[in-house]
């Protein structure tokens, strides 16, 4: 009997870890704080699923390219890239329709999370404000012209035209230069001033180290890499121009015909539930998309929070960048890179 | 050495079918995209493409331009510096040797980020230059032409050096004095004497150096940024950013072919000269 118990038992065993490694859900993110976003989220909800997670990461060019060569067998069941990203895989049918209802902190979002790309096929998960980070000490800026101002000529960066940044500058310099929707005369402009720009760069972290090395002295960033400025010793401020900060959010899609859904669902809802964006925001990972979420003066600090903040943003549509972001890059290449 | 020509072929056999299904045939599947830009078929549209482009064919000269430059400084230094080395007792010879060879053993990453903290704004180059009053301020050097070409010069110079002392020491000793005592100037020893004698050493060095400017990413990436895109900066961002793997091919095949065509334009220059 004894014996018979205990194979039951073994059985038993066996079959909850065979459950277990049945259960997988693969997700592709992107490739920053991997070890906060496992402690926060990864690791919480694999205890809670009894699932095991993949987590793919890279660039968004690369995981994207992947969603797009795996659309008739799904690898990736859930993803979160940028909005403008989103949107081009769901121009191509890529992504599965959210049912918003089988998501119950849905309704705890802020309202431009809740359906950004209008098509019910995203949900915003994170916001991020951008403005322009410059060294009080040695100049002030107060526009977003102020960066083609002979003031800082020689020792101004600007993100390039490829990146997510690029696109929300020309945004604000237009805006600050008089010409909202004109980006074209924004780009001939830069073009003009392309001597006075030390370099147009790519990563955040390529910018923080030139501006440590006090080679740059104000470039627009986004709001994420604040914490690697505010930590340097160096009198960096972060501007508050009169045209406003901009910025952006990203999203998490679902794959079309995953054959996963439930546990996607259910890894989404968990993602955005107060509880685990508290986590995240707390570990200075991402800001909220989760208006129920409480954080101290202190934490916020490194963060874009806050209904007032977030609603003040200048957005660029996720339909605008698809639409225009080649013809941009072509000008860019042509007047600024040269 | 073998009985018949069977047994030397089946004893290459392993290394040519390693090589031909693990880089001659990969190679040429990747290169084969930049001659199809849409799924049509087979067209030569994305070269002409490519060249039309302003941006393009800026790349494409800088890079050819640069690496011109940086071989051609390198044979003159590496001629200097490998007719001193070989001119030294073989004692110090070797510690000299050590000493160019060093380098190579660095990572170019180290290398490069060395010299940010030589060109930057307070670097030790606008220091001195600030310092003796020659500028008003510091002079902009990073991200320009001057501190890519200063970059890969140094990455390169090494190879230039190795290659032309092993030529030289192969020259006979006395062919040198021989030429002084006929009344030859050293300008007339160098390009009669020491010149025809070593130019096979200027082509292996020539190639490399001028082949690794090419293909260099990572000292361009830092020191010239996207301020002076080359080639190889140029393909990253086509694969990285616009995940365009047309264009990244042709850049790959303009590589290999740049590569080529100075390998064969240094070997006829040296059998022209006699």
């Amino acid at each position: 009997m004894k014996t018979m118990l205990c194979t039951a038992a073994a059985a038993g065993l066996m079959a909850t870890t065979a459950t277990a490694a049945d259960k997988t859900l693969t997700i592709s993110v992107y490739a920053f704080a991997q070890d906060e976003y496992k402690e926060a989220l990864y690791d919480p909800f694999e205890e809670i699923c009894g699932c095991d997670l993949v987590v793919e990461t890279g660039n968004s060019v690369e995981r994207m390219a992947k969603i797009e060569a795996n659309a008739a067998d799904p690898v990736i069941d859930v993803a979160v890239i940028s909005a403008h990203d989103a949107y081009a895989l769901s121009q191509k049918e890529l992504l599965a329709q959210i049912d918003s209802t089988r998501l119950t902190s849905f309704g705890d979002l802020y309202p431009s999370a809740q359906d950004p790309l209008g098509d019910q096929t995203a949900v915003g998960y994170t916001f991020y404000a951008s403005s322009i980070v410059y060294r009080s000490d040695l100049v002030k800026i107060n526009s977003w012209a102020d960066l083609l101002d002979e003031e800082v000529a020689g020792r101004v960066a600007l993100p390039n035209i490829t990146g997510t940044q690029g696109p929300l500058t020309l945004l604000m310099l237009s805006k600050a230069l008089g010409h909202p929707e004109d980006f074209a005369q924004t780009i001939t402009t830069v073009g003009e001033h392309a001597d006075d720009i030390v370099t147009f760069y790519s990563r955040s972290s390529e910018l923080a180290q030139l501006m440590n090395q006090q080679e740059v002295i104000a470039a627009p960033v986004g709001r994420f890499a604040w914490g690697s400025f505010k930590e340097s010793g160096l009198p960096f401020a972060w501007a508050e121009p009169k045209e406003g900060q901009t910025g952006g959010m990203n999203v998490m899609v679902m794959t079309k015909g995953n054959g996963n859904e439930d546990l996607a669902y259910q890894f989404m809802d968990y993602w955005l539930s107060s509880e685990v964006q508290t986590r995240i925001a707390e570990a200075q990972i991402d800001s909220p998309a989760n208006a129920k979420v409480v954080l101290s003066d202190e934490v916020a600090e490194g963060l874009t929070y806050g209904a007032e903040l977030i609603n003040s943003l200048n957005m660029i549509s996720p339909q605008d960048i698809v639409a225009h972001r080649d013809a941009w890059v072509e000008q860019w290449n042509a007047e600024v890179i040269r | 050495m073998f009985s018949n020509r069977k047994e030397g072929l089946v004893l290459a056999l392993p290394a040519a079918a390693f090589a031909t299904l693990l880089f001659i045939l990969p190679v040429a599947i990747l290169l084969s995209e930049g001659f199809r830009p849409s799924a049509t078929g087979w067209s030569l549209s994305g070269y002409v493409d490519f060249f039309s482009s302003g941006l393009n064919r800026t790349v494409f000269l800088r890079t050819l331009k640069l690496g011109a430059l940086v071989a051609g400084t390198a044979a003159v230094i590496g001629y200097a510096a490998a007719f001193s080395i070989v001119s030294l007792p073989p004692k110090s010879r070797g510690r000299v040797f050590g000493l160019v060879i060093l380098p190579l053993m660095i990572s170019p990453v180290a290398r490069t980020f060395a010299w940010i903290v030589i060109l930057g704004r307070t670097g030790i180059v606008n220091s001195a230059l600030v310092g003796l009053h020659l500028t008003d301020g510091p002079v902009r050097l990073l991200f320009t032409e001057t501190a890519v070409f200063l970059g890969l010069l140094q990455l390169f110079l090494p190879l230039m050096i190795i290659s032309l002392v092993s030529a030289m020491e192969n020259i006979p000793r006395d062919v040198i004095p021989a030429a002084r005592v006929l009344g030859a100037s050293w300008i007339a020893v160098f390009f009669r004497v020491i010149l025809p004698l070593t130019k096979e050493g200027l082509v292996i060095g020539g190639t490399l150096v001028f082949t690794g400017s090419l293909t260099a990413y990572i000292t361009p990436a830092i020191l010239g940024g996207s301020k002076v895109l080359m080639l190889e900066t140029l393909l990253y961002q086509k694969v990285n950013v616009s995940n365009d793997f047309v264009a990244a091919s042709i850049i790959a095949m303009i590589l290999i072919l740049m590569s080529f065509s100075a390998n064969f334009l240094l070997k006829y220059i040296a059998s022209g000269r006699r």
